[in-house]
Parts: C-alpha cells; sequence; structure tokens
C-alpha cells in the first residue's frame, strides 16, 4: 500500500541561505524587468558594463573550461582514463553557458533582440564573434549533454545520431571555447584610454587564452576533487597530479609573458606603486599565479590531495579576479565614477549561481552524471531520505565549506593588500565639476547659486569680465531677489527654459524697462559684438 | 542632392567665438523632440534626452557632443550593425536592430553615447546624429543653422580644415596650432578651434591618431586561419592517438595469439 507522504524539506542550513538568496533574486528581477536598469543597477553612461558582464558571463564562460580541456583529453588525445570525469566536466560547462545566457538576459537593454547577430552581420564586432561562440558553444555543449537526457528516455535513435557526432562536436567545442575564451580578451583591444595600463595589452587574447588552459586543468583537478569526495572513488589521482604539472606550465607561461609584456610597454613599476590597481594587480598575480606555481612545483604539495585542492582553487579564483580586474577594477579609474555592484546586482548573480548548484544538484539526482555503480553505492545506505540535494549535500558538505573559506580567506587576503590602496585613492577627478557651473547632477544638488558669469565681449574689449554670483552673495542663504526681479524664477526650478519659450527666458528681464529689450536689434549689439 | 552632397560634411566648433547662449542647446532640443533636462543649460551633462550640451571650462564655452568619427568606433563594435556611418558624415543609429549590450558606449573613446537607463523593455543608445535627416536632405544641422556667432560652423570636411587652418594662420597668438579632429582616432567630422590647451577644456589630447577599430581587426581577421588551422591540428590528433591505439591494440592481440600458439 502506497501511502503519499509529504514532508516539509528539513530546514538546513544551506537550503536557509539558498531560500534567501533566491528570495531577493526574484525581487530584483522583477524590479529589473519592470523599473529598468537604473533601479536595479549602479550602472551609468560611464560605466556601461558591470558585474554581470564582469562575472556571469566572463567566469561563466570560464566555468567551461574544464568541459573543454577535458573532453579534449578523452577524445581528441585518446586518454581514456579521464573517462569518469567527463560527464560532471560537460555539466560543469553547460551551466556556466546557462549563467552566460541568463545574466546576457538581465544585463541586455533588449534581450529578446539576443537573436539579432545570427541575421544582421557586423564581422568586425568582437561582440558579434562573441554572440556566435556564445551561440554555437551552448547548442554543442546541450548536444554534448543530451546523452544523458536521452539515456533516461531510451531514445535510441537520437542517442546512436548524438554519440556519433561526438567527436566532431568535441572538436568544434574546443575551437569555439579557445576562441571565444580569447575573444573576451580581445573585447576590451578596443579600449586602450579607458583600460588601465596593468591590464591593457595588445596580448590581451593571448593572456585570456593561456589562463583558460591554466583554468580548464585547475576546473578540472577541482571537479574531480569534488566528485572523489562525494564518491569517495574518482579518477587515479596520479593524472591530476598531471593536470596540476601541465597547469603550473601554463601559468608559468603566463607569469613570463606577462613580464616581458608588461616590461617592453614600460608599465612595469606601476605594478608595486601604492596604487588601489597596483594592490589588486599584485593581488592578483600573487594569489592566483605565482602562489599556485609555486604550490605546483613543490612536490610534497601537489602529491597531496588536500594541497593539489587548494592550489586548484586559487587558480580558480586568480582567474575570476583577473577577469574582474579587467573587467571592473581597471576600467575604474579612467571612467571617473566608482562603481561598485548595487545589491540588486549581487542579488541576481548570486541567485544565478544558485540556481546552478541546484541545477547540478538535480541532473547528479536525476541523470547518470557519475556512473551507475557509484551512485548505487551512495544512495543504497539513505535512500529513504534522499532530498533534493542529498546526493551531493551530505559528503561535499565539507568541500564545499573548504571551497567558501578558501574563497573568504582569498577575498580577505585582497581586501587586505587592497585597503590601503583603497583608502589611498584619490578619487578622480571630475572634469565636469570644473569651476563648479558644469556637471548638472552635483549642479542641482547645491543649487543655491548659479556659477560664474562670464561676460564676452568683442575684440575690441578689454577682455572678458567674469561675474561671480558666489563673491556678491551669503551661499548659504542667497538673496536673489537683491538684483534680479521677483519675477526671476531660478530657484523655484521651475523656470521655463523649453526650446519654444527661448526668447521668453531672457525676456523676462530683457523686456525694455527692467533691462533692454531683447527686441529691439540694435541693442543687441550694445552687449553682444559680432564678429 | 546628388554627388555634391555625398562630400564628407562637418562642424566646426570654434569655442573663441562662443558666447555661451544655449542656441544651440535649444535647438537639438527642438530637433530631437527632447523634454528640459535642465534648470540652468549651462550645468546640463550629456544623457539620454540632452544630445548635445554647452558647458563652462577654464572660462571658455565649449561643446559636447558626438564627434561622428570618420571610421567609428561604436559602428565597428556593434553587433548587429544598428550603427552606420553614412558618406555624408552623420553616425546614426538604428533602435531596431540593437539588442543593448552597449558595446558602443564601453568602447566610445569620448564616452558620448547614453543609455535611456529607466526604460525597462525598450530603452535606447542616444547621441547626437549629426542631423543625419537634415544632412542628407542638403540642409545644415539644426545647432549650426541656429549658431548667432558662427561659433558652429557647418561645411564640407575639407573645407572646414581648411577654413580652420586659415583661422589660425590668420590670428597669430589667438589660437593653439591644433585643429583637433582631424587625426584624432583616424579623424572625426566635428572639428575643434580653441585658445588654450584643448586638455583644460576636457577634450582628451591622449588619444590615437589612428582609427580604433584596427586594434580588433587586427585579431578577427586572423579568425577563420585560426580556426582552419586549429580544426585540422585536432583532427590529425584524433586520427593519430586513434590510429596509436589501434596499431598498439593489434599489436598487444598478435603477441597474445604468438603466445598460444
Amino acid at each position: 500500500m502506497s501511502k503519499i507522504n509529504f514532508r516539509f524539506p528539513k530546514i538546513t542550513f544551506w537550503r536557509v541561505i539558498l531560500f534567501v538568496i533566491l528570495t531577493a533574486g526574484f525581487y530584483a528581477t522583477v524590479l529589473r524587468f519592470t523599473k529598468g536598469l537604473s533601479a536595479t543597477t549602479n550602472l551609468s553612461a560611464r560605466f556601461p558594463w558591470g558585474i554581470w558582464i564582469g562575472f556571469d558571463v566572463m567566469c561563466g564562460v570560464a566555468l567551461a573550461a574544464g568541459g573543454f580541456t577535458v573532453s579534449a583529453v578523452v577524445y581528441i588525445f585518446h586518454i581514456e582514463k579521464y573517462h569518469p570525469i567527463i560527464r560532471p566536466a560537460i555539466l560543469t560547462a553547460f551551466l556556466g553557458y546557462l549563467l552566460v545566457c541568463v545574466g546576457l538576459v538581465f544585463d541586455l537593454g533588449r534581450p529578446y533582440n539576443i537573436w539579432h547577430p545570427l541575421i544582421m552581420w557586423n564581422p568586425h564586432s568582437v561582440m558579434f564573434e562573441v554572440g556566435w561562440c556564445v551561440t554555437l558553444y551552448s547548442t554543442v555543449l546541450a548536444l554534448e549533454f543530451s546523452p544523458l537526457v536521452l539515456e533516461k528516455l531510451r531514445w535510441r535513435r537520437p542517442l546512436k545520431i548524438v554519440k556519433g557526432a561526438t567527436v566532431p562536436l568535441v572538436i568544434l567545442g574546443v575551437l569555439l571555447s579557445t576562441m571565444h575564451q580569447s575573444s573576451l580578451g580581445t573585447l576590451y583591444l578596443i579600449v586602450p584610454h579607458k583600460l588601465h595600463a596593468l591590464w591593457y595589452s595588445p596580448l590581451l587574447p593571448v593572456f585570456f587564452f593561456i589562463s583558460a588552459i591554466a583554468l580548464g586543468c585547475a576546473m578540472t583537478i577541482f571537479e574531480s576533487y569534488l566528485s572523489l569526495r562525494a564518491f569517495r572513488k574518482g579518477i587515479e589521482f596520479e593524472l591530476l597530479n598531471k593536470l596540476g604539472l601541465v597547469a603550473a606550465v601554463a601559468l608559468f607561461v603566463y607569469l613570463v609573458l606577462k613580464v616581458f609584456d608588461m616590461d617592453g610597454r614600460g608599465v612595469l613599476g606601476l605594478a608595486i606603486q601604492p596604487t588601489y590597481e597596483g594592490r589588486m594587480f599584485m593581488a592578483e598575480m600573487l594569489l592566483g599565479v605565482i602562489g599556485p606555481i609555486v604550490m605546483l612545483l613543490i612536490p610534497r604539495v601537489r602529491n597531496n590531495q588536500f594541497g593539489l585542492f587548494v592550489a586548484a582553487l586559487m587558480v580558480v579564483l586568480g582567474f575570476v579576479m583577473n577577469r574582474i580586474n579587467v573587467a571592473i577594477t581597471g576600467m575604474d579609474r579612467s571612467s571617473g565614477v566608482n562603481y561598485f555592484p548595487s545589491w540588486t546586482e549581487l542579488a541576481v548573480t548570486a541567485s544565478i549561481v544558485a540556481a546552478g548548484f541546484l541545477l547540478f544538484g538535480l541532473a547528479v539526482k536525476y541523470l547518470d552524471v557519475f556512473s551507475r555503480d557509484e551512485m548505487d553505492n551512495i544512495t543504497r545506505g539513505k535512500r529513504s531520505e534522499l532530498p533534493v540535494l542529498a546526493a551531493f549535500r551530505q559528503p561535499l558538505w565539507s568541500a564545499t565549506t573548504l571551497a567558501l573559506l578558501i574563497g573568504l580567506v582569498f577575498m580577505g587576503a585582497t581586501v587586505a593588500l587592497s585597503y590601503d590602496g583603497v583608502r589611498r585613492r584619490v578619487p578622480a577627478p571630475e572634469p565636469a565639476a570644473e569651476n563648479g557651473d558644469v556637471n548638472i547632477s552635483a549642479a542641482l544638488g547645491e543649487l543655491r547659486v548659479p556659477g560664474d558669469v562670464a561676460i564676452k565681449m568683442g575684440e575690441s574689449s578689454p577682455g572678458l569680465v567674469i561675474f561671480s554670483h558666489a563673491r556678491h552673495v551669503a551661499t548659504a542663504k542667497p538673496n536673489c531677489n537683491g538684483c534680479h526681479s521677483s519675477q526671476f524664477r531660478m530657484l523655484s526650478s521651475s523656470a521655463d527654459i523649453s526650446p519654444g519659450k527661448k526668447m521668453q527666458r531672457c525676456g523676462q528681464c530683457h523686456d525694455g524697462i527692467k533691462a533692454i529689450s531683447t527686441t529691439n536689434k540694435e541693442l543687441c549689439d550694445s552687449c553682444h559684438t559680432r564678429h | 542632392m546628388g554627388v555634391q552632397n555625398l562630400k564628407p560634411k562637418a562642424l566646426l566648433f570654434d569655442s573663441t567665438r562662443c558666447i555661451g547662449c544655449g542656441a544651440c542647446y535649444d535647438a537639438c532640443k527642438e530637433k530631437n523632440k527632447l523634454p528640459q533636462t535642465a534648470v540652468n543649460f549651462l550645468r546640463d551633462d550629456l544623457s539620454a534626452d540632452a544630445l548635445t550640451v554647452v558647458n563652462r571650462r577654464n572660462n571658455r564655452y565649449i561643446r559636447r557632443m558626438c564627434m561622428n568619427c570618420e571610421e567609428p568606433t561604436c559602428v565597428s563594435v556593434c553587433p548587429v550593425a544598428a550603427l552606420t556611418k553614412s558618406p555624408e558624415g552623420p553616425v546614426s543609429y538604428d533602435a531596431s536592430k540593437c539588442m543593448g549590450c552597449r558595446y558602443c558606449m564601453q568602447a566610445c573613446p569620448f564616452n558620448i553615447p547614453q543609455y535611456e537607463w529607466d526604460n525597462p523593455i525598450t530603452p535606447r543608445v542616444r547621441k547626437c546624429d549629426m542631423c543625419r535627416d537634415r544632412v542628407t536632405a542638403g540642409l545644415q544641422t539644426a545647432c549650426a543653422s541656429v549658431c548667432p556667432t558662427g561659433a558652429t560652423k557647418f561645411g564640407g570636411r575639407e573645407e572646414l580644415i581648411e577654413e580652420a587652418r586659415t583661422r589660425i594662420r590668420n590670428n597669430p597668438g589667438r589660437y593653439v596650432d591644433h585643429v583637433y579632429g582631424v587625426t584624432e582616432v583616424g579623424g572625426t567630422s566635428v572639428l575643434l578651434l580653441a585658445d588654450v590647451s584643448f586638455e583644460t577644456l576636457g577634450y582628451r589630447t591622449d588619444l590615437l591618431q589612428e582609427p580604433l577599430p584596427q586594434l580588433t581587426w587586427n585579431v578577427l581577421h586572423k579568425l577563420p586561419k585560426i580556426v582552419g588551422v586549429g580544426g585540422v591540428l585536432m583532427s590529425g590528433i584524433w586520427w593519430i592517438t586513434k590510429r596509436r591505439d589501434e596499431v598498439q591494440r593489434a599489436e598487444r592481440e598478435e603477441r597474445l595469439r604468438g603466445k598460444h600458439q
């Protein structure tokens, strides 16, 4: 006799966190699509790309690095030992691209036009290439992932077709993914005047590409480690070891190239200057490149599961830092605004990431992501209480916590390294604020008296006459009517200066009684000389 | 109409002639049907509803507006070709193509394009398009047509560059000996003259003197080759490693068979 047994999900720490994040994300989503980007983001014309591009897109693409690395190793180089981790790697890559696509739906002003690059071509645009890469590679990943679903549905024929197309798909996937990794760097080649010299380089696409290789290895180690912990069984440790070495070599090449490139451009000195950018750069290089190289080159660390995992995690986090530095830190100074994501931007990003975790959990539960034997071993003991996330909740709890802790340490170290820099950072001089009478947003806030008025005369005049309001009236409590008639409505902010009322604006005073009339053309010349 | 109109047009802004009356600002608002955005127009900044502004810098009046570059960065970066440069000079925008990626804003070396941030569904990129409709119809831009002092002048680009140089030559000591926009980022359709350094007026003087689109095209045009070579290379590796495995397997079987016999 079957008994429908509805049990309220057990309240656990992670579920509460998940619930809070998703609720905040839902609220932010509603806000985004009803009130617009201005209500949800801290973006502005001076800072048009924020964390949704800097993290969701740049790092979502990076998650796929594990996918293309492993599938290339297995299918193209025929190193079959890595087969067990190919499915989780592809699943992660697929989720990464989902993160990118969902992030783009939030960030694009007109997301319903996201397909336009497919028919409206501009091959000169890097974004055009990125758009095509995202589309094609998402499709490839979906196809690579589809066997898991097709197996469950027992659709033999499509399964056969997809499996038959695996090698061309993998080759296409590797090409697209590497192209995509580097083209995200190419994206920034067009802003030589905006991106800080520590990150701007003609070699940006090369740097993005090499760091993606290192990241691919690190992600694979990371994923294998998680599956190792989750299922007490994984691939042979020795293989991960080798991947660690490959990552170290890639990082070393990256480091050498970076140093030579910066030396060639004469900006090596900027790295050690106590500026905000200098500190962020040093943090990125020390924690994400030099640190892992050293760790991976020490056999005792590399041969230790935990040591290898930490090094891989550092590579991943260093990579994320690099992308965020390029997208946000490096653009900060030239923009003249201090961009920091609003809580709604962060909530959306966090929700997408949380949804990714949730989907991973669901996929592990319902699809054969890990091989069946391993799954059976896991679930046999506690099938009765298998909730949505059980498959990777219990054994993974420690690993996830560990990852979060290391992430926190990483962030803490970064903040500590850059703290002095943040404090000392001189706000970029706002060019618009010169003379105090140009920046409208600042001016509207403090609009008590107008700025200086220049009374400019012709060539016969001895020079410019500047009338300073600030020197003639008390700025705290100006009495405008001392000079201007009471009809002068500057302060009420209701002065009608719309185009059609052009003459009225001057004509309010220049009516022939209070001041010379605007209608008497000859009198105009008494102030305005003709060139 | 005809060949005459296809000659690239431009605007010459001579800040020594500007008296800050705001007629261009008003004319632009009227022509583009834009709402009021500032109590004091001199304090206004570029926004989705203010496509040109008159500001005071260093005791002079200056105008800010789209420079309508000769080889526009925004046109090159737009993934859907929503931005186009017409032969007459204007760089204009087609909202129906736009997907809102804002790469144009990110890439513009002059920080010109603005965005309708408040619009949740159909935001547009906004910028001066040098009155494309008027210019293609053979008229001058709205701002130039109302300028009382001739500070903003409309004309053929070549002629205006010549005129700007003549003004510098005929008025020794009055101008900085530089026509801004002749070579900046490969040339712009808005040319500037001033009597103090352009930097103090808020114009960037550290810009590259060549068109920016070249920076990305240098990489992009190599892509087909990289894809081709990469594809062949990987197919090759796939074939070789597959063959190697097959040979190894065959040899192993042979050896086993040899032992059994």
